[in-house]
């Protein structure tokens, strides 16, 4: 069988994605490019007798040096020789699509052209005569359609047909006498003095014409470059002469030009645009007043469906756990190796599972909301808020939407930031947003001390994250990543229908990650604290002897000026970095409650348990009414499924007597504090590790949350009691 | 004047192009360029204006387009 190696190139939102999932279905392959933080999707299918190897490049407008992506792929390009890149453009957009290709076509690259979504082309009374396009450019055009197979025959045979006989089509470019003229001269330099740098020698002379960053070093190291160098300074300085504007701008100049040419030659295009139906939905989506209801009415849809759905899926794994703790027990009988499983391995990794269908299902409404084209206008309606308050733009807002649901989706999505610094301040902050783990944390704290102001404890914790992120994004702001804020400019897509197997394919990406961090790392660390916790041999599990104990018992001095010094609080500390909600449990562990079953209670039962205690009389109903009705206030989001109501151990008078033993209202505030603040989860800093490429921002968003959450609790606990709260 | 005084719907030609060499080369790259054509789409919010660029529709920051110099078609 014979091997093809293709690349799908093309702007970002032109359906490259969709038609790399319609070809490869999940014979699919995501890592990264070698020693960068992009993303690599490859993949295989058959053809006819070709096996054919798919490679996705980032979606890119143009391939000079500016981002990490372009250069990726200009180095795919020169350096590994796909066979035949497929550039997917949008035929309604085609100008502006055409830009890469132009510079595609100047790196001698075999490229096929594929119009998708030609009928929002038609809509818009484009003509576009492929046939003609074609032959003016000397390359395959096909039309086709990424969602279904139309045309997708045709374009497969184009590709292999391409395959065999290459087109190279760089004589084809025009860009005027004057720059080509001079483009001729320094390519006779380049061939003469030039060696070992595989690319065209035209694309060389027309790099060192604009300057690019990259091609210069390149030509530097070689060593022999003073006479390109000089020859090509010299020639710029001439053409900005000419031009009155810098060689770039003029070669950027030539580019549309010929493409307008092109244009004019292929496409009729109706005197009055048309408005177009994306153009309708815009006009309320993105209006003056509608524009903001309409996002937070979509974000409570979202938060509303992921929990409704998503927790009591989350109760069964939860209950499949406890019944697989159980059978261990029953089987093997109390001991060590049953502690081990269950303690540790089902309490660490199991306690993080809980959370895989919320997980997942947040994922797959951000992919719809993503491909359908909203979250960009999400972005633009909430730029003047992320300026004004934040100092970041309006695309840094869908990540730290992300993050009330999970940290780590959030964090992932700062990928869309091309600016790395806003991507970095964007991944420090958004680990103060009140994520899903919080909440049993929240509920259990805000059951055993205020009763009466569940809905207004628990709104607070969350309004003080979001204001906490606020003060500590415009500190950063102005010291570490001091500057002017990133410039903003951003594509909006189409509208479009997502298709399921998008989605699905996008949901599956994401949430795998999260599934292979639970399996390495997570287990990896549940093993260490099971192990400390249960040294040395012979100490209860967990207990104040057990090494963990007495960490806690050493460390605990530390938090006495907030107001918790006592072992256990601390231990719960320390066990909350492998995962927030973990605090509920190690409180239960150490109360001797809920040994092996339920660690991590759903959200609701810690009310119920609490009203329980308060007015025993009053029953289930009341209590969860009360609960659904503040949470709404509080945020929406975890306006959740308090139906589930399942026997907790936090039903047990005698486990909130403990706690209550633990607190007093005001340290219990300060430790929820604390909590919601201090060190991101482990998989929260593990993802910040993937994605920042170095162990140098984990560590400093471990470090420097650790002091905000230590002095905002210090303020909260001393300041309280000066004011004469006990 | 500048592009962020344009109203909606105007059609407008780009004269200059007034930020710093990397992010003047985004804009070209994006279509956003001297002698380019662009129409406003909306400008009535106290943040990012939405353009027409060659039937593409992107989002422009006020701050960004307070630095580009137009003039009417």
């Amino acid at each position: 069988m014979e091997k093809i190696i293709i690349a799908l190139a093309g702007n970002p939102n032109v359906g490259k994605s969709t038609l790399f999932n319609g070809l490869t279905g999940m014979r699919q392959h995501v890592g990264n490019w070698p020693g960068k933080t992009v993303e690599r999707k490859e993949g295989t299918f058959k053809y006819n007798d070709y096996e054919i190897d798919v490679v996705d490049l980032p979606g890119n407008y143009s391939l000079t040096a500016y981002s990490i992506e372009e250069i990726v792929s200009r180095d795919y390009i020169v350096d590994e020789h796909p066979d035949v890149i497929v550039n997917i453009l949008e035929a309604a957009n085609l100008e502006r699509n055409l830009y890469l290709t132009v510079q595609m076509l100047e790196l001698g690259a075999n490229v096929v052209l594929a119009l998708n979504m030609n009928k929002a082309a038609d809509d818009k009374g484009y003509k576009i005569n492929a046939d003609r396009l074609s032959k003016l450019l000397g390359i395959p055009v096909v039309k086709f359609e990424a969602i279904d197979d139309t045309g997708r025959e045709e374009l497969l045979q184009t590709i292999v047909k391409a395959s065999k006989s290459p087109n190279n089509v760089i004589n084809r470019l025009e860009y005027g006498s004057e720059i080509d003229e001079h483009i001729g001269q320094l390519e006779k330099i380049v061939n003469e003095d030039i060696s070992g740098i595989d690319a065209p020698s035209s694309w060389i002379a027309l790099k060192l014409l604009e300057d690019d960053d990259e091609v210069v070093e390149k030509i530097k190291e070689s060593g022999k470059g003073q006479r390109v160098l000089s020859e090509a300074k010299k020639i710029r300085g001439h053409l900005d002469n000419i031009f009155g504007d810098d060689a770039d701008a003029a070669i950027t100049d030539a580019r549309y030009g010929f493409i307008a040419g092109l244009m004019q030659e292929s496409v009729k295009k109706p005197k009055i645009d048309k408005v177009t139906r994306s153009d309708i939905i815009d006009r309320i989506v993105t209006n003056k007043y509608l524009g903001i209801p309409i996002f937070l009415l979509i974000m409570w849809l979202t938060f509303q469906i992921t929990f409704t759905i998503g927790d009591p899926l989350g109760g069964y794994i939860e209950e499949g756990f406890g019944l697989l703790g159980e059978a261990i027990t029953a089987s093997l009988g109390e001991g060590f190796l049953t502690s081990f499983l269950v303690d540790g391995i089902i309490g660490g990794v199991g306690g993080v599972l809980v959370f895989v269908p919320i997980i997942f299902l947040l994922f797959l409404i951000l992919s719809v909301l993503e491909d359908s084209g909203y979250l960009a206008r999400a972005a633009f309606v909430m730029d003047r808020f992320m300026h004004k308050l934040v100092g970041l733009h309006g695309k840094s807002f869908i990540p730290m939407i992300l993050g009330f649901g999970c940290a780590v989706p959030g964090i992932m999505a700062t990928r869309t930031l091309e600016n790395e610094r806003d991507r970095f301040l964007t991944m420090l902050i958004v680990p103060f947003m009140s994520c899903s783990a919080r909440l049993p944390v929240y509920a259990l704290i805000v059951a055993a001390f205020f009763t009466a102001y569940q809905g207004w404890v628990i709104f607070s914790l969350y309004l003080l994250g979001i204001v906490v992120a606020i003060i500590v994004a415009s500190i950063f702001k102005k010291t570490i990543f001091k500057g002017m804020s990133a410039p903003f400019v951003m594509e909006l897509p189409p509208y479009r229908l997502p298709t399921v197997k998008g989605a699905i394919i996008h949901m599956w990406e994401r949430g795998v990650l999260f599934l292979r961090k639970a399996g390495t790392i997570i287990l990896a660390v549940s093993i260490i604290i099971w192990a400390l916790s249960s040294l040395p041999i012979g100490v209860d599990y967990a207990s104040q002897e057990s090494v963990t104990g007495q960490i806690g018992t050493a460390l605990s001095p530390i938090f006495a000026p907030l107001g918790f010094g006592e072992w256990q609080a601390t231990v719960a500390i320390i066990y909350g970095f492998l995962a927030k909600e973990v605090v509920v449990s190690t409180f239960g562990i150490l109360y001797g409650v809920g040994e092996e079953a339920s660690d991590e209670p759903a959200p609701s039962e810690e009310g119920t348990g609490e009203e329980t205690s308060a007015e025993p009389a009053s029953g289930e109903e009341i209590s969860t009414e009360g609960a659904s009705g503040e949470k709404t206030s509080a945020e929406g989001e975890e306006a959740t499924a308090e139906e589930e109501e399942e026997p907790a151990p936090e039903e047990d008078a005698g486990f909130i007597a403990a706690i209550q033993s633990l607190f007093t209202p005001l340290s219990a505030y300060a430790y929820l504090v604390f909590v919601l603040l201090y060190i991101p989860c482990l998989a929260t800093l593990a993802v910040i590790k993937r994605e920042t490429n170095s162990w140098k921002w984990p560590a400093f968003a471990a470090g420097y949350t650790f002091v905000v959450a230590y002095v905002v609790s210090f303020i909260v606990f001393q300041g309280g009691s000066l004011l004469g709260f006990a | 004047m500048t592009l962020a005084m344009g109203n909606a719907d105007e059609k407008l030609k780009i004269l200059q192009v007034g930020h710093g060499e990397k992010f003047k080369k985004r804009l070209s790259d994006m279509g956003i360029y001297k002698d380019a054509q662009v129409r406003i789409i909306r400008n009535d919010i106290p943040g990012p204006l939405i353009l027409d660029i060659k039937g593409s529709r992107l989002i422009l920051g006020r701050g960004q387009a307070q630095k580009i110099m137009v003039e009417g078609v």
